[in-house]
């Protein structure tokens, strides 16, 4: 499986309803030892939203002190975004994933960094 | 044990890959995943670099066209895109670092390609500018 | 004393090296037609590439990265892409352009048709970036270019109505008997002859090429800060030239040696001599610029190895867009398309293409993570945004400007 296989593609849920699509994953540094690396990484579960250029850009990490004029479009471009944990989701096709439950109780991602 | 979390698309796609000796190696186009034997969530095992991983993140028939392209140069083995394994990772900052240099990498192979039957034909290639 | 012969070195390089054929073309078709109302967009121009131009290259003294790399990082491969192929083109364009010129410079020194040069000025270009040392290469064509002073010079002989020139640049209005849309066409035209893309991607991988660290910072700002400016006088006196000299008599330059009427007929033999070599250093030097900075965007999208401070064996892809883009762009002005007409087309489309290169340098201005300590200040911020939102203005009106006024006729 490539990482580009799960960007870009639509979440839904049981019901058929949509959560936006992939925008990035979050990887933890928990997996077995690889090489000279380390623990490898484990991916944990898929960020979703609005195509999140904001996120792209670097704005939600709230380090990014402006400009001001972008940082707010940022935002409001990245205010829905929704978290799917690894575990959620039930079946991977080519340009949609579907997970278990609802779209609503979705958590929204916490802080990565 | 929390270990460092990271957002792939943000701080590994499209970061540079620097060899051992700080030469640019390419850029971290795609991540390889695989699902551990033992059922749970999948682990990255190699980053994907050159044309025919790139043109999977395109995509459309732009991208299409790239990857039949990138086939034909044959960067990896059996048509797959080159691969670094992530074994060889050294860190992963503003740049991904790698361990080794880049003459035993797939993603070399079009540049040494391109040296060779091209640019070391021209006098001087070899010497430092002067 | 070493530390200022080196800051000096640096601000006359970057005043010798500001001016390009765009400029000269830009700069003098405008007093031609709209004497010195249309002064001030210089002077938005200059600010401009003083702003931008010293974040790049702060971006790529704090980060080691240059502008395009960061680019990719930051917008993705896709947008990236799209980013690439419409700065590309527009390098290229000027590329050619900039053979074009100097061919036209040696031309008009000696009576040879410029076709017949432009071989020889191709095979020149890529043989400088083929072996000369980066650093050598700015300061020989840097000072060189410094003879352009000798506009200002004839300028100040003339001896002219200084009050004049002043109430004109200081009075912007469209003048009698041209339009409002070719005046604002040319407004674009001359933004961008200053603010050129590729002077972002040179100076910032630059940066990287020569190896400043934080302590060259300073000398980053006042290289940046002094030598526009003066630069931007430079292309002033060219503009005033055209008003006093081509204006009056109805001329519209459209050859290189209208341009030089002005200097010629001041101060004779001698100071079109010292013209040619400011035109000759000028225009050669931007063509390595341009060059350089096709194989440097290139690279830097696809992450392979890019520079002069490495063997070019160690650099070969890069080298070899280099000397592609040199030949494509010789062919291009052999196949007898005008150059300055493919100048005036370099100019506005890269004024059309300005955000995609200043908005990315923008946004990673600001992010810790690259900058440290060195992030941009409020004042900067305030600044960079207004000036992309007077981009994004130009952006969306130059093609229909373009086609209402027939590209400026």
């Amino acid at each position: 499986m490539r990482l580009s296989d799960l960007l870009g593609a639509e979440i839904l849920d049981e019901a058929g309803r949509s959560a936006g699509r992939v925008h990035d994953v979050r990887l933890v540094q928990d997996g077995p030892v690889v090489g000279g690396f380390g623990a490898a990484l484990r991916l944990d579960g898929l960020l979703v939203g609005r195509r999140a250029v904001g996120a792209r850009l670097g704005y939600d990490r709230g380090k990014m002190k402006g400009p001001l004029p972008v940082k707010l479009l940022a935002g409001w471009l990245f205010h829905d975004g929704r978290y799917v944990e690894w575990g959620r989701i039930r079946t991977i096709e080519s340009d949609r994933i579907l997970i278990s439950g609802t779209v609503e109780d979705l958590p929204r991602p916490g802080p990565s960094s | 044990m929390a270990g460092r979390v990271l957002e792939a698309g943000l701080q590994l796609l499209d970061r540079q890959l620097v060899d051992r000796d700080g030469r640019l190696a390419g850029k971290v186009d795609d991540l390889e995943l695989e699902l551990p034997e033992g059922g749970g969530p999948p682990v990255v095992t190699a980053i994907l670099a050159g044309p025919g991983a790139l043109a999977r993140r395109i995509g459309g028939r732009l991208g299409a066209g790239l990857e039949a392209l990138a086939s034909r140069l044959r960067e990896g083995d059996d048509g797959r895109p080159a691969r670094v394994s992530f074994a060889v990772v050294k860190r992963i900052g503003s740049a991904v670092e790698l361990s080794v240099p880049r003459a035993e990498l797939e993603t070399n192979r079009l540049e040494a390609w391109t040296r060779d039957h091209l640019i070391a034909h021209l006098p001087g290639a070899g010497d430092a500018p002067e | 004393m070493k530390r200022l012969f080196a800051v000096a070195l640096g601000i006359l390089t970057a005043i010798g090296g500001f001016v390009d054929i765009g400029d000269i073309v830009a700069n003098t078709e405008t007093g031609a037609r709209f004497g010195m109302s249309l002064a001030w967009v210089v002077v938005v121009g200059v600010v401009g590439i003083c702003l931008f131009a010293e974040m790049a290259g702060r971006v790529a003294t704090v980060s080691k990265r240059a502008t395009f790399d960061l680019v990719r990082e930051r917008l993705g491969a896709r947008v990236a892409l799209v980013n690439l192929v419409a700065s590309l083109f527009i390098t290229f364009l000027t590329l050619a352009a900039e053979i074009g010129g100097v061919a036209l410079a040696i031309e008009l020194a000696t009576s040879v048709n410029y076709l017949l040069w432009v071989p020889i000025v191709a095979f020149c270009v890529w043989l400088v970036i083929w072996r000369v040392k980066f650093d050598l290469m700015e300061n020989v064509f840097g000072l060189l270019g410094l003879a352009l002073v000798v506009t200002a010079v004839a300028l100040w002989r003339l001896d002219p109505d200084w009050g004049g020139l002043l109430h004109g640049a200081t009075h912007p209005a469209v003048p009698q008997g041209e339009g409002h849309p070719s005046w604002w066409y040319f407004a674009i035209a001359l933004l961008g002859a200053a603010m050129t893309p590729y002077e972002v991607f040179f100076f910032s991988s630059g940066a990287v090429e020569e190896g400043w660290s934080r302590a060259d910072l300073v000398t980053n700002r006042l290289n940046v800060y002094i030598g526009f400016p003066l630069g931007g006088l430079l292309s002033l006196s060219l503009m005033a030239g055209a008003t006093l000299f081509l204006e009056p008599r109805g001329i519209q330059p459209g050859h290189l040696s209208q341009v030089a009427l002005p200097t010629a007929l001041t101060l004779g033999k001698l100071g079109l001599a010292v013209l040619l070599v400011g035109f000759f250093a000028a225009t050669f030097g931007a063509a390595l610029e341009t060059g350089l900075s096709c194989g440097y965007t290139i690279a830097q999208y696809f992450g392979f190895q890019w520079g002069k401070f490495v063997r070019p064996a160690d650099a070969p892809r890069f080298h070899l867009v280099a000397l592609v883009s040199i030949v494509l762009g010789a062919g291009l002005v052999l196949t007898t398309l005008d150059p300055i007409t493919v100048t005036e087309y370099s100019i506005v489309l890269s004024a059309a293409a300005l955000p995609l290169t200043y908005f990315p340098i923008l946004v990673v201005a600001n992010d810790p993570d690259y900058m440290g300590d060195k992030v941009n200040s409020r004042f900067s911020n305030a600044l960079g945004s207004v000036y992309l939102l007077l981009l994004l203005v130009v952006a969306v009106a130059t093609i229909p400007l373009m086609v209402l006024t027939k590209a400026g006729s």
